[in-house]
């Protein structure tokens, strides 16, 4: 059984992520009385730039060539270490928050160093947009997983999923402020409204979008992959370990399906809040960003001070 | 000759001899008195310059023409003093002292080899480094026929300092929207200077009206920008006829006010959509794509073209609205309005979308003043102009307009809520105007027509950006020899950089959209 359960742990986030911007997509179109793609058309997208041909500037040194794979393959990496569906899957060498906080860094890192390789004008922009805001984000993203590992008294992620599962009452209130100063991190991480418009034309006001604006066919689709890979994480992230409620802690079939079940659940519901915020507010000028990183960060730093 | 003419002796030098064309007052200036005279109109009689453009009268009369026209609002008058080139190639600049007048000139200079002397700025206009600096199209000695390629050498305008560095962006961009350059010199995110470059959608469209037959001069000014057909072919057909001495019914003077305010309507619910979409704001985005769509189908419904394009006609127009149809479309409008004023309600309560709008791209009136802004970008700075109260026309002669619509402040906001009040404004006068349509047969655009000889015209509508000005002048046989069209768009471009002066690379898109200018209508 336990080799299927790693076999589900590792594909999981690859298979289910383009399932996730779907859904978001189709939730918007319906919230602007359209129709909307279908929820697969990502699947579709991808399968399409996997069989195009690719275009690669004349200036492209290893970095752009190289960057869609260390990048695809560190959200696998992520992605196969975190808790997913079962809490008894983790190891001690990737399973703890510094190493995954600090790995993703390196995905970032790459993204934004292949957005200045061919020289193009828009993907300086968007890296140095992407590492302005990056840096605002990290210390959100910290203290907030820190406040966890505070209240657990461990750094890895599935003990703190675990203790988190049965933890006194008193302690909602850090959790909670944490939760806020993550779920802006979330935002700003995955280049989500208002920090970002993933469905911008525009390419002056473009961050994420900007750094890929060179890419083309194969590498494109890894970009495009790796990028919804890194929305489920986070929103793993989020689900597991601030609600981790419903995950599947034994190796039984029905903990397992029940498990699943409410993991999905609980990605629709994310899926669902992203799609209102992105429907209802306009994007945030781009000075006004530090703002709202800082106060993920000020928010982090209340719920570390409120631990008993 | 107009009533009002003893209102009008007081601005034409004494000397002059005025020859009338309909409302057009032409004499003749001599070179060396034109910046006197120009100078004199523009900062001390305040009247506002609409076009300068030339024509090539060597085969006739041996010489250029350079024709500067102005209105005179209120009266609906325009004065155009020209003057004769005889054995030269300059003419004195009023570029210096006349801000605006500086891209109209560079224009000439570009199209028909005549060089302003004393102007600043003499880099080509339009044309590209690719065509030859010595082939001039607008001279009646050019063929039509492209020239060889040629490469020079076009400088854009430079900032030196520390960590300045230029963005080139466009022509070619990531959305679906038309081409244009644009060089930003920006320091972090802030923009130093912008310079737009355009003429990438340059169609010959000034020389091709030389060549073609009336009832496809038509159909070719609805093409100058596609957005405007309606307006554009308006301007064109009232300048042939007021050449041809026609006297068009009331019937069409009503039906031409109803589909230009149909065509301000779907454009300006666009042009709100795209404010809003571009802040990110999907909500107003969508629904006002919407409306626009909306508006759209009524134009297909009742012309049979989403665009109002083969209406109109000279003398006439080829659609008429029943009076069975009239009262539906007044209905669907009053749902439109009850729908438009629902979604500006929201978009007004949204905080994130009004921080966005607010101070961003403002325009100082002072260089709105200097470069000649017309249209929504100048309402929205509080100066009042508008084609339809300056000049009238069609029905708008007795129809009831109300106040423009103004604002004060020139940010992106201030052009959002003009045209706001402009959609209430445009719906008001097309029900009022199917209210008081005439019941009588529609008159349909005459075929052949018969033109004054050595005459010129000028027509201003005002369309949905601004006033659409035509120049149209005859010769000896009563031929068409030249039509010049000014879109709002070439004013209002020369703003554009300034409005970006100051914001962040970020928001220039927004600035971009809330000018909303035409390539085509520029590029010609």
């Amino acid at each position: 059984m336990t080799p299927i359960l790693w076999i589900i742990q590792s594909i999981f986030v690859p298979a289910v992520s383009p399932l996730v911007i779907g859904v978001i997509k189709k939730i918007k179109a319906r919230f602007q009385n359209r129709q909307g793609a279908s929820v697969l058309q990502p699947y579709r997208d991808l399968w399409k730039l996997f069989h195009k041909d690719e275009v690669v500037s004349r200036d492209a040194s290893w970095i752009f060539r190289v960057a869609p794979f260390i990048v695809f393959a560190i959200t696998l990496v992520v992605g196969a270490s975190i808790p997913l569906v079962t809490l008894f899957l983790g190891n001690t060498y990737t399973s703890d928050i510094v190493v995954i906080i600090y790995t993703m860094a390196i995905g970032t890192f790459f993204l934004a160093l292949a957005g200045m390789d061919v020289g193009g004008a828009f993907g300086g922009f968007g890296s140095s947009r992407e590492m302005t805001v990056s840096a605002l984000a990290e210390g959100g993203f910290i203290f907030s997983l820190l406040t966890l590992a505070l209240v657990s008294g461990t750094t890895n992620i599935f003990s703190i999923a675990a203790t988190i599962a049965d933890l006194h009452i008193t302690l909602l209130l850090p959790l909670g402020f944490a939760f806020a100063g993550f779920f802006i991190v979330l935002l700003a991480e995955t280049a989500r409204f208002p920090f970002d418009n993933p469905a911008t034309h525009l390419e002056l006001t473009m961050i994420h979008e900007a750094m890929l604006l060179e890419y083309s066919g194969k590498r494109l689709a890894l970009m495009e992959w790796a990028s919804a890979n890194k929305l489920l994480i986070f929103i793993a992230l989020a689900s597991n370990l601030f609600f981790p409620w419903g995950i599947a802690q034994t190796l039984s079939l029905s903990a397992l399906a029940l498990g699943i079940s409410v993991f999905l659940g609980k990605i629709l519901i994310f899926c669902f809040v992203i799609a209102v915020i992105e429907s209802s507010i306009a994007k945030l000028r781009f000075f006004r960003l530090p703002d709202v990183l800082i106060v993920s960060f000020v928010l982090s730093a209340i719920a570390i001070s409120l631990i008993q | 000759m107009p009533a009002s003419i003893k209102n009008i002796t007081q601005y034409i030098p004494q000397s002059a001899k005025v020859e009338w064309h309909d409302t057009t007052a032409v004499f003749e200036v001599a070179p060396s008195d034109i910046q006197k005279i120009a100078n004199d109109f523009y900062h001390e009689k305040h009247l506002p310059l609409k076009m300068i453009t030339a024509t090539d009268e060597r085969k006739e009369h041996g010489c250029f023409k350079i024709w500067y026209v102005f209105g005179v609002p209120k009266e609906n008058i325009f004065l155009v003093p020209f003057i004769v080139l005889k054995n030269t190639e300059t003419f004195p600049s009023l570029a210096t002292t006349i801000h605006e007048a500086a891209n109209h000139e560079r224009k000439i200079q570009t199209f028909f080899g005549l060089t302003p002397k004393g102007h600043p700025d003499t880099r080509p206009i339009i044309l590209h480094e690719n065509w030859p600096i010595d082939v001039f199209p607008l001279r009646k000695d050019f063929d039509g026929n492209p020239p060889r390629e040629a490469h020079g050498q076009y400088n854009f305008q430079k900032v030196d300092g520390e960590g300045i560095y230029e963005i080139p962006v466009g022509p070619i961009h990531a959305g679906i929207i038309e081409p244009g350059h644009f060089r930003f010199s920006v320091a972090g995110e802030e923009i130093m200077l912008l310079e737009a470059r355009l003429g990438f959608v340059h169609k010959g469209s000034e020389k091709l009206f030389e060549r073609l037959s009336l009832t496809d001069q038509v159909r070719l000014s609805e093409k100058i920008s596609g957005d405007s057909s309606f307006s554009h072919s308006l301007a064109f057909c009232q300048a042939v006829e007021q050449l041809a001495g026609i006297h068009v019914s009331e019937h069409t003077r009503f039906l031409r006010v109803i589909y230009a305010e149909l065509e301000r309507l779907a454009n300006h619910c666009g042009d709100i959509a795209f404010i809003m979409l571009d802040t990110g704001f999907n909500f107003g985005g969508s629904q006002g794509t919407r409306l626009r769509e909306m508006v759209m189908r009524v134009n297909e419904r009742l012309t049979g073209s989403r665009f109002l394009r083969g209406v109109n006609g000279v003398g006439g127009i080829t659609k008429d609205i029943h009076a069975t149809e009239s009262d539906g479309l007044s209905r669907e409008l009053i749902v439109l309005r009850k729908d438009f004023s629902e979604i500006i309600a929201i978009a007004e309560n949204s905080s994130s979308l009004r921080n966005r709008l607010e101070d961003t791209g403002i325009l100082s009136s002072d260089i709105a003043k200097d470069c000649g802004v017309v249209g929504v970008a100048g309402r929205a700075i509080g100066m009042v102009n508008d084609a339809r109260v300056d000049y009238p026309y069609a029905a708008y002669t007795t129809l009831h307009i109300g106040d423009v619509a103004t604002e004060k402040k020139g940010d992106a906001q201030a052009r959002f809520r003009v045209r706001v009040k402009e959609v209430h404004a445009s719906i008001a006068l097309i029900v009022d105007a199917l209210r008081q349509l005439p019941e009588e047969r529609v008159t349909q655009p005459v075929k052949e027509v018969t033109l004054k000889k050595n005459a010129v015209a000028v027509s201003i509508v005002e369309g949905w950006r601004g006033d659409i000005v035509y120049f149209v002048a005859t010769d000896a046989h009563g031929a068409i020899t030249r039509v010049a069209p000014r879109d709002p768009s070439f004013l209002n471009w020369s703003a554009v950089g300034h409005a970006g002066v100051g914001n962040m690379v970020p928001d220039f898109p927004l600035i971009n959209k809330s000018f909303n200018l035409s390539y085509s209508g520029n590029d010609l």
